[in-house]
């Protein structure tokens, strides 16, 4: 089991090295929003330029971690028509390591993503202590974790490569938005401080924020319990879904054929 | 070497393979119609049929890819659908598709595939090292896969079929798009893997590569309508088969059937089989009302054997599995 979750997180994390260029273009989302998006508002609202930016810092951060590991779990969607993963699912291994090493490997590169933004905090005024450094980590690891067990949970439930893409941006966006990462939600409307209750994303952004600004939203251990039952929960769903479904999936083409 | 005998130990009296009255229905469609097979361990067996005959749903199931709508079927004594695992971890499998991870050189392909089947990391380098090896892929070893020839990534997917040494192989049209070079050396490799007491379960499109086969199961419409030695296969159709072309065949065939001789149905030219070809065949060609432009006696292929019990070639059919 242990070894299954450890292949294939070493398979992933191959594939992510051989790709390391998509490291570096992925940088380029979250810089936007932060130097650009981040100096042009910031100039235009009250709290002034350089606190914008050192408000919105935590929530580009969160961005980051959320459609890397939303990409990571798109993977699967295509894996599973061709390729190697196909060999994976006919081997005895057992369908709980496929899953929990899908969510472990999608948190790992959503944090390599997250972690290479934390050298540019101290250029947005963010400087962190022995104490808030790790604490801003911890929340992070956190945040990728649950946002991949999002992404594996919803990608393993969908065959057609091309609808999972479109379902993901239409719900990843919104999730980013309400989750007040870009703006305080104490001043937002009352609708979106209710909505953003029910939305994972405005607990991890919150306790990361709270590692860097000192002020929190939502109560800390309310944000660490609901992403805990958030983990355990989709982590079940996900394993559902690898023991299920292989009779469609694998020779997925040639079904779809006689369905059709 | 890889290609020592596989697991002795174990009971080499169970049958590789075990199929009773086994049906797969894909809503309305019934791909598989009662099969019934028994294939004992250490032969090559070749499952042949026309495209949409239940070849690979057949395959699929006995691979524990799908799961029957009737009937049962072991591997190796393990039931496919209760013992999934176990079957899981007694076979190897070449499937039609690649499933190699293109990006990865053929050495870490091998080396994580054995990690996903439970071997130490260490356990894992060696065993990839000694399959690289035996299968001559030594120089291809450390480049993406995508950089190798069709040959050398084929002979990649049969290495990771064989990491975990497994004692009955599938080969799903292992071979196709391979020019006859690289098929030749690849089922070289498989027939080494044989003589060391492997079952290999294939399907195939070629001809000469059925000829291999211990034996041969044809399958047309969802059952086996033959199933015996390539040899016995031809010895079926008896004498010698005349092929004919000719410059109105519909007319020939006509004048045929009208002397009382049966043409086969089908295939690309007019062909008679007749217990002793060469007696009838002056008397053919001088009174055939048609200008005959290519005569040929031939002893009876395996294509010949399909075309008559099949009335069509394997090449010919529609879409589908």
């Amino acid at each position: 089991m242990i070894r299954g979750i450890y292949a294939i997180m070493v398979l992933d994390l191959k594939r992510v090295w051989i790709d390391r260029v998509r490291i570096i273009t992925g940088l380029a989302q979250p810089l936007l929003y932060l130097f650009v998006l981040g100096a042009g508002l910031g100039g235009n609202v009250r709290s002034g330029g350089a606190d914008f930016q050192r408000f919105i810092f935590p929530g580009v951060v969160g961005l980051s971690l959320l459609f890397s590991a939303v990409f990571a779990a798109i993977i699967i969607v295509f894996d599973r028509q061709v390729g190697f993963f196909k060999a994976v699912l006919v081997s005895p291994l057992p369908r709980a390591a496929i899953a929990y090493g899908k969510i472990a490997s999608g948190a790992a590169q959503a944090l390599i993503q997250g972690v290479i933004l934390l050298p540019f905090a101290p250029l947005v005024g963010v400087h962190f202590g022995f104490a808030s450094f790790f604490e801003m980590l911890g929340a992070m690891v956190l945040g990728a974790v649950a946002f991949s067990a999002m992404g594996v949970a919803a990608a393993s439930r969908f065959t057609s490569t091309t609808v999972f893409p479109i379902i993901s941006n239409a719900l990843l966006l919104p999730m980013f938005f309400m989750a007040g990462a870009l703006y305080p939600l104490r001043n937002a409307p009352h609708w979106m401080q209710v909505a953003s209750h029910f939305d994972p994303v405005a607990y991890a952004v919150d306790l990361m924020r709270g590692s860097v600004l000192g002020v929190y939203f939502f109560p800390p251990w309310l944000s660490v319990a609901v992403q805990v039952v958030l983990v355990a929960g989709l982590g079940w769903m996900s394993l559902g879904v690898f023991n299920r479904g292989e009779d469609d999936s694998i020779l997925g083409e040639t079904q779809i054929k006689w369905r059709r | 070497m890889s290609v020592s005998a596989a697991d002795t130990s174990a009971d080499t009296q169970v049958p590789a393979v075990e199929v009773a009255g086994l049906e797969k229905r894909y809503g309305t469609v019934e791909a598989l119609r009662g099969i019934d097979l028994t294939i004992r361990q250490g032969e090559r067996f070749a499952l042949l049929g026309p495209n949409g005959a239940g070849k690979t749903t057949l395959f699929s199931i006995l691979a524990t890819l799908r799961s029957p709508s009737g009937g049962s079927a072991r591997v190796l004594g393990h039931d496919v659908v209760r013992e999934r695992d176990a079957v899981r971890r007694s076979m190897g499998i070449v499937f039609q598709e690649p499933a190699i991870e293109r990006k990865l050189t053929g050495r870490d392909n091998l080396l994580l595939m054995g990690l996903f089947y439970g071997l130490a990391p260490g356990e894992a380098r060696r065993r990839a090292a000694e399959l690289l090896a035996s299968l001559g892929l030594d120089d291809a070893a450390d480049r993406a896969t995508e950089k190798l020839s069709g040959g050398q990534r084929r002979k990649l997917e049969l290495a990771r079929a064989l990491v975990t040494n497994p004692r009955i192989l599938f080969l799903d049209e292992a071979t196709l798009g391979l020019d006859v070079d690289a098929r030749r050396s690849f089922w070289s490799h498989v027939g080494t893997l044989a003589a060391a007491g492997r079952t290999v379960f294939f399907t195939t499109h070629y001809m000469e590569e059925a000829e291999v086969a211990d034996r041969i199961a044809l399958i047309s419409s969802g059952r086996i309508i033959a199933l015996d030695t390539p040899r016995a296969l031809k010895a079926r159709l008896g004498g010698g088969v005349i092929s004919l072309q000719t410059d109105d065949d519909v007319r020939a065939r006509e004048w045929l059937a009208g002397r009382g001789f049966t043409p086969e149905p089908g295939g690309p030219e007019l062909r008679l089989v007749h217990l002793d070809p060469a007696s009838i065949l002056p008397e053919l060609l001088k009174n055939l009302p048609v200008t005959v432009q290519r005569v040929e006696v031939h002893a009876p292929s395996l294509e010949d054997v399909f075309l008559k019990l099949t009335g069509r070639g394997l090449a010919a059919g529609g879409g589908g599995a």
